[in-house]
């Protein structure tokens, strides 16, 4: 005879919880920090050269210096949040599916709300640099639209949410289009290298990163971690606080019909 | 100012304003969505203390 096991479920108000405000005061020190980086520590990136030469900072410059790449340091780490915030509403969504417990379809929605946050703020952060870079605010490059798709399907997941009522067949299909969201990331992460012909810059195919400028990006991406963590954390916790007054609510009304 | 120097750094000021306004409306979204979810928690939670206090008359009424 075979005992199953009870399904551990996530619950608010468990060690995570505890440590979360405290990681989302890591996360703002590290991007503080990292943004200071970006500035003072990190060098200039050159873009085209000029007619001549000059001596800055003991180093003799014939390019232009751009500015406009700093963006980068915060753009990739809150797209790397976005695509990890995916992950776990996937991971949900796969756990909702087998045991159609509805705590795992809550977890996803909070983890697909983090995942629209960060989707957004990429969005925002790499179409400023567009328009500065490129000259134009859109432009259909295999990466931008493997994206902006990818921001869609995580707005279908609500618009879809929205549209049913019965909780189970709602978080069924739910499940479903957060599962296809996933599936969106490796194409998005991978296609700038699978299309060659892709002008959204590659820094690993380009010869990786100086250290002062891996440094920052690494702050960078770990003050954004925590970051998305902590507002995992603080926003599931709103969600079991927000049911357990619905719950209280609907036991008063029982007690008083009784 | 020196014509190199100034070819340089010609792309420092127009970059300026994209650059700023990547960092504000990046942290403006997060801040934002921070100061929502701990409203949020903090009604929620003085709901919570309300409800559990009715509760507890109720039940005591009815016992």
């Amino acid at each position: 005879m075979t005992d199953k096991k009870p399904c551990k479920l996530p619950e608010a108000g468990q060690w995570p919880d505890r440590i979360a405000p405290w990681v989302l005061l890591c996360g703002i020190a590290l991007s503080t920090a990292g943004f200071l980086m970006a500035f003072l520590f990190a060098g200039p990136v050159s873009g085209a050269s000029v007619d001549g030469v000059e001596l800055i900072g003991g180093q003799m410059i014939s390019n232009k210096l751009l500015i406009s790449q700093k963006i980068f340091y915060f753009h990739m780490p809150v797209a790397i949040v976005s695509f990890v915030a995916l992950a776990f509403g996937a991971y949900y969504c796969v756990r909702f599916l087998i045991t159609k417990n509805q705590r795992f379809d809550t977890c996803a929605r909070v983890a697909f709300e983090i995942a629209l946050l960060f989707v957004v703020a990429t969005m925002i952060t790499g179409d400023l640099w567009t328009r500065f870079e490129w000259g134009v605010w859109w432009t259909w490059e295999p990466r931008l639209t493997t994206y902006l798709i990818l921001m869609l399907i995580v707005i279908a997941y609500f618009v879809l949410r929205n549209a049913i009522e019965e909780p189970e067949r709602r978080a069924t299909y739910a499940a479903v289009i957060g599962i296809i969201a996933f599936v969106d990331v490796p194409i998005c992460y991978m296609v700038t290298r699978l299309i060659p012909s892709s002008i959204h810059p590659v820094v690993l195919r380009e010869g990786g990163m100086s250290g002062d400028m891996a440094a920052t990006l690494v702050v960078c991406l770990l003050g954004m971690l925590c970051v998305g963590f902590a507002l995992y954390r603080l926003r599931f916790r709103q969600v079991r606080v927000t049911e357990r007054v619905e719950a209280l609510k609907q036991s008063i009304e029982e007690m008083e019909e009784r | 100012m020196n014509p190199v120097l100034a070819d340089i750094y010609s792309t420092i000021l127009p970059s300026a304003p994209f650059v700023i306004a990547a960092y504000a409306l990046l942290w403006v979204a997060l801040l934002v969505f921070v100061l929502m979810i701990m409203r949020g928690i903090k009604k929620s939670e003085a709901q919570v203390v309300v409800l559990e206090e009715a509760l507890e008359d109720l039940k005591e009424k009815q016992a």
